[in-house]
């Protein structure tokens, strides 16, 4: 950083604004930043270190603790990574709940992103309005898996419980009411003239940008980069899922693309309640040596975990990938840059959703 | 009881501040006492407000196993806190390391080998109800009768 600078500004990492302790080092003239630096390590607990060597019905609950917000997406990730390397096959019914528990996964997270932005815009309202709605999905995700957070629901050859017959009436019923609520919310978001002043044309990531930052998830969605591991994943295919996309590359667009996200959710979880195929929710198998690489969407990007486990299903070499890096990267390289003031500097941060957790674990 | 001690007494019991703090954490505390903001739970109803400043802060909130990156700093964070304080600890991770706590992992837990802790909330991770009782009986139990108690 060789610029010509006025103020040195830290912020961080006690935030009124940061829910996770990150450091974003910001170098100013007038009001104008020309560079910004995110500085880690206060969450650096060698998660991947504990893993090794330890048996997967270990490694399962350590794997959903590398991050709380997303706990689902990395326990069904880690055990479909375990699945491929040992040939397990999962029932239908099974893999229809799988997508239901991720979903309501992805809801909670989205709507908690978008939160966070609003209250960081200084939009409270709005933000307790989407607060309001995230204890609804977390009803229904308690309601399926018996917890709110870290729910240990994906196992090896299935899902732990079934779905009752008037928990999926429940479901259905909350997830009109939840829709109903959202498009009010959404539009308000949409149409707002305030919001629109601080989330328009501010953190501007340009496709090109994105791509060489390697972005993912919806920061790069925002982008117009139609990049989504869920069009990989055969449930998913099945059901018909292609990835929600917006094209005006600010902090603006990103926050409607997690909106988008959440509907299509919905959507998607209705699908699936729908033509829920009858039958077990738990097939058997044996975890075998091998070594595999398994990719899956987080709420936040792209996830992948490389394993490698021996013949007594232990694991032997574990790398975890989570996105929250390309994020954090291409938003201390290429969004905060050029930001009009400082004000604006949170609220792009947190326009890409970092999770500081996930990033160093 | 002298007549001011019960006037800060009253306004106290209206008027607590909460900062948190995650000392590396999986973040599923973290969400838990933000869900505590929500309309449901309102927080603000029993006059707590959550502002994550440590200079005006009475309670705060340890969230996490104690990583080696906070070594220097939750210290000078806890002496910014003005007097009366108390800490509160909140999951399993910052009372005992909860599964963080293995040889070969990077966390120094307990988070009370650092800072005082007055109460802790044992859950992976707790209900926000239950952070919300933890606050409000340390509102009673630490900040009732503070000057006298402390002459």
């Amino acid at each position: 950083m060789k610029h010509t600078v006025d103020v040195n500004i830290p912020l961080g990492p006690v935030h009124p604004c940061f829910k996770e302790p990150a450091r974003v080092k910001c170098e100013t003239k007038g009001e104008r930043v020309i560079a910004a630096e995110v500085e880690l390590g206060y969450m650096k607990k060698g998660i991947e270190r504990i893993m090794k060597g330890r048996p997967w019905q270990e490694v399962m609950f350590l794997a959903e603790r590398v991050c709380g917000i997303c706990s689902v997406i990395h326990n069904m990730v880690f055990i479909e990574a375990i699945e491929q390397v040992s040939g397990i096959s999962v029932p239908p019914r099974a893999a229809y709940l799988r997508v239901v528990a991720n979903e309501l996964d992805r809801m909670q997270s989205h709507l908690l992103a978008n939160f966070s932005y609003c209250y960081t815009i200084e939009h409270e309202t709005l933000g307790m309005y989407l607060l309001d709605l995230r204890e609804q999905v977390m009803d229904l995700l308690e309601r399926l898996t018996g917890a709110r957070v870290t729910c240990a629901y994906i196992i090896p050859g299935g899902v732990r419980f079934d779905i009752h017959v008037e928990d999926r009436a429940f479901m259905l019923e909350s997830l009109a009411r939840i829709e109903n609520d959202l498009v009010r919310y959404a539009g308000m978001f949409e149409s707002g003239p305030m919001i629109a002043l601080r989330s328009r044309g501010i953190g501007i990531l340009t496709p090109e940008a994105a791509e060489r930052a390697h972005a993912v998830g919806p920061t790069a969605r925002g982008s117009g980069i139609a990049v989504d591991r869920r069009t990989e994943h055969p449930t998913y295919r099945k059901l018909g899922f292609t990835p929600m996309v917006r094209n005006s590359c600010d902090n603006y667009a990103r926050i409607m693309v997690r909106f988008d996200e959440v509907f299509q959710s919905i959507r998607l979880i209705r699908a699936c309640l729908n033509d829920l195929p009858a039958g077990i929710i738990r097939g058997g198998g044996t975890c075998s040596a091998g070594t595999t690489r398994y990719s899956g969407e987080a709420p936040r990007g792209e996830l992948t975990y490389s394993i490698t486990t021996d013949e007594y299903g232990r694991i032997a070499e574990i790398q975890i990938q989570t996105p929250s890096i390309m994020n954090i990267e291409a938003c201390c390289h290429e969004m905060i840059i050029g930001v009009d003031s400082v004000a604006d500097v949170t609220s792009t941060f947190v326009s890409a959703d970092p999770c500081i957790a996930c990033t160093e674990r | 009881m002298s007549i001011l001690q019960t006037i800060k007494d009253k306004v106290r019991s209206r008027s607590i501040h909460v900062a948190y703090v995650d000392v590396g954490s999986c973040n599923g505390c973290d969400i838990e006492v933000l869900a505590c903001l929500a309309p449901r739970y309102d927080i603000e109803q029993y006059g707590i407000f959550v502002h994550n400043n440590p200079r005006e802060a009475d309670v705060l909130l340890v969230i996490g196993a104690y990583t080696h990156g906070w070594e220097e700093k939750l210290g000078p964070l806890w002496e910014k806190i003005p007097e009366p304080k108390a800490a509160i600890a909140i999951g399993n991770c910052p009372i005992s390391g909860c599964c963080f706590n293995r040889r070969g992992s990077y966390v120094d837990p307990p988070v009370s080998k650092h800072i005082p802790i007055a109460a802790e909330v044992p859950g992976c991770p707790p209900r926000p109800t239950e952070i919300l009782n933890a606050i409000l009986s340390v509102r009673d139990a630490v900040f009732a009768n503070w000057e006298e108690n402390h002459s």
